[in-house]
């Protein structure tokens, strides 16, 4: 019976173009939405790379005139005191502008052996920085001290970063240059530990590739946040009194304290209101396939009705008058679906947008299964409705 | 071979009852090719139907080779039309998407049986209808005549006891109309298949072994 469909359909295959295409252009655009999903919902799986709950980012803008860098290191110093004395203040720490969930980036290259790596987030950070983030070290150490004196400037990269330039090597020692180019190489940074890639535009953004750099002396000039990390109970009253506190000791400055968890929600819904759009766009589309496949196939059922009561004079069941509609549908749509899927195949193979192949997979996948069962449902009604003719009637009309 | 008592089809609407048929009773034997006879809308095809258990009788019994069709199940009637009536119909009802091999294998592809045998059985049925060069084309590279002797081809291809034919010169001239009755009288007289056929002309229902007429839906003769 497969050999006999598989002939009529292909000698039908004028006719069955348009619905083939119909199913292709379908699936494309299923798999476009499908391989979105999935991105976000494995980022989502993703572990964050630090505690966002209980940490605020102070912003200031850096308006102290200071004569020297050491009067400037004085007054921030003298800051970071003050705000470690509040009773709900655990760990502070300066930082670049560049914090989690905010919409500053500051992105350059490292190079390992000449090759290099683009798109890595750059963040300079102090030693209190892990302890306020509650970042994650992978291998190594944090930052400390005994940093300033090192030949090599240390650095510490992002578990992302250190798959792509070492794969399953370890990284902790290596020498990296911060460039995109060979000789930039002599400006050699040592590796002195890994951690867990933070997910800085939220839960449906990857990690990324990240490199942290140690605050020195002269850092005071250009950073611009403070990450403070509060105790869990810590209330608005405490806000307002650190906010007190930060704008009576920065007079000419604009302070202004944001939660990290907010922030998070925001950047998350930057995010997914794209998404949303485009799922409402996709559904829609579906709809819109879903009732022309559906008007595609009533029609031809009804143009086949002559067919159809010949079939049952001669020994077809009203199911199997059914089941052969159905099927037809079906082999139509997997004929669609080999074409769509050797062009949906290509992402992966040519590495386009630079996502994980696994990605388009599950994407393909998805989009095969999405596209057979509502093939199968909007066939589902007008085989029934074949199976229904009345072999005499059918017969008499043609 | 065919036992109709007091069949009557009445189609019902909302608002109007037609009497199609009105208590035909009719006894057919083995072998024997029986004509039906009378104007358009007498009820003809329709008794033709209901022989051909593709429509059921409002009142009254059938019983087509000795056995009852009134409780058939719709799995049930499709096998025993596939296994022992052959259609031949006015308009052919040839697939046009499919070739004449493929045609003529269509009911072959409701029962058991190899791809290999089917297509045996199918050439065997074109050879008896003089169509064995004709396997490849499609219907629409055919003449009606030729058609025709596909449809046969169709009804003869796997081998029932009856064939039912609704008016199958209906659409020809009288040469291919005489080409198709004497395939049909071959049928009859040498494989001993028993025919009813429904038809408009005089002289093709009176090669037939016996003629039934029908007018308003009795039996006048």
């Amino acid at each position: 019976m497969f050999k006999h469909l598989f002939k009529l359909i292909w000698n039908k295959k004028k006719q069955n173009f348009l619905l083939m295409s119909e199913m292709l252009f379908s699936f494309l655009v299923l798999f476009a939405v499908f391989t979105l999903l999935v991105y976000y919902y494995n980022n989502y799986k993703k572990p964050m790379g630090f505690e966002y709950k209980n940490v605020w980012v102070v912003n200031y803008n850096n308006a102290y005139k200071a004569t020297n860098t050491d009067s400037l290191t004085q007054f921030y110093e003298t800051l970071r005191q003050n705000l470690k004395a509040l009773p709900d203040v655990k760990e502070i720490s300066f930082c670049s502008d560049n914090v989690p969930f905010s919409q500053n980036t500051w992105q350059g290259s490292v190079n390992y052996k000449g090759n290099p790596v683009g798109g890595v987030n750059q963040y300079t950070v102090e030693d209190s920085y892990k302890n306020t983030m509650t970042a994650e070290l992978l291998e190594g150490r944090w930052f400390n001290k005994g940093d300033v004196a090192a030949k090599n400037r240390p650095i510490i990269i992002s578990s992302d970063l250190k798959e792509k330039l070492f794969g399953n090597e370890r990284a902790v020692g290596k020498l990296v240059g911060d460039g995109d180019q060979p000789g930039h190489d002599k400006n050699a940074m040592k590796i002195i530990g890994v951690i867990q890639g933070v997910k800085a535009k939220g839960d449906y953004a990857p990690a990324g590739y990240a490199v942290y750099h140690r605050t020195d002396t002269g850092s005071f000039h250009s950073l611009g946040k403070i990450m403070v990390q509060v105790t869990p109970g810590a209330t608005a009253a405490f806000e307002a009194r650190l906010y007190k506190t930060l704008a009576n000791y920065m007079k000419d400055s604009n302070v202004e304290i944001e939660h990290l968890t907010s922030k998070r929600k925001d950047i998350n819904y930057f995010t997914l209101v794209p998404m949303i759009v485009l799922l409402i766009v996709g559904g829609f589309l579906v709809i819109n396939v879903a009732l022309g496949l559906f008007g595609v196939l009533w029609y031809n059922i009804n143009k086949r009705r002559g067919e159809i009561g010949l079939r049952r004079a001669v020994g077809a069941t009203g199911n199997s008058v059914s089941s052969q509609l159905i099927t037809e549908s079906m082999i139509l749509a997997t004929l669609s679906l080999i074409l769509g899927t050797f062009f949906a195949i290509q992402f992966p193979l040519l590495n386009v947008f630079d996502l994980p192949a696994s990605i388009y997979i599950v994407a393909i996948f998805c989009s095969i299964g999405f596209i057979y069962v509502l093939v199968f449902l909007c066939s589902l009604y007008p085989g029934k409705q074949a199976a229904a003719i009345y072999p005499a009637v059918a017969l008499h009309e043609e | 071979m065919i036992s109709l008592q007091n069949i009557e089809k009445v189609y019902r609407t909302n608002t109007v009852e037609t009497l199609a048929l009105n208590s035909i009773s009719l006894d057919i034997a083995k072998g024997e090719f029986l004509s039906i006879m009378g104007p358009s809308g007498c009820g003809k095809s329709t008794l033709l139907n209901i022989m051909g258990l593709l429509d059921q009788p409002s009142k009254g019994a059938i019983k087509i080779a000795d056995q009852k069709t009134d409780h058939l199940s719709d799995k049930q009637l499709a096998n025993f039309r596939n296994q022992k009536l052959g259609f031949i119909f006015q308009s052919y009802h040839l697939i046009n998407d499919l070739q004449v091999l493929d045609n003529v294998e269509l009911p072959l592809l409701y029962r058991s049986g190899s791809a290999k045998e089917r297509r045996k059985l199918a050439t065997e049925a074109l050879e008896k209808v003089g169509l064995a060069n004709r396997i490849k084309h499609f219907p629409n590279q055919l003449s009606g005549g030729q058609k025709q002797r596909v449809a046969i081809a169709r009804a003869i291809v796997g081998r029932p006891e009856i064939i039912l034919a609704d008016e199958p010169t209906g659409n020809l001239d009288s040469a291919m109309g005489n080409e198709i009755m004497d395939i049909l009288m071959q049928l009859n007289q040498k494989d001993g298949t028993t025919i009813v056929m429904v038809t408009h002309d005089e002289n093709m229902a009176h090669k037939t072994h016996r003629l039934v007429r029908l007018f308003d839906g009795s039996q006048v003769q």
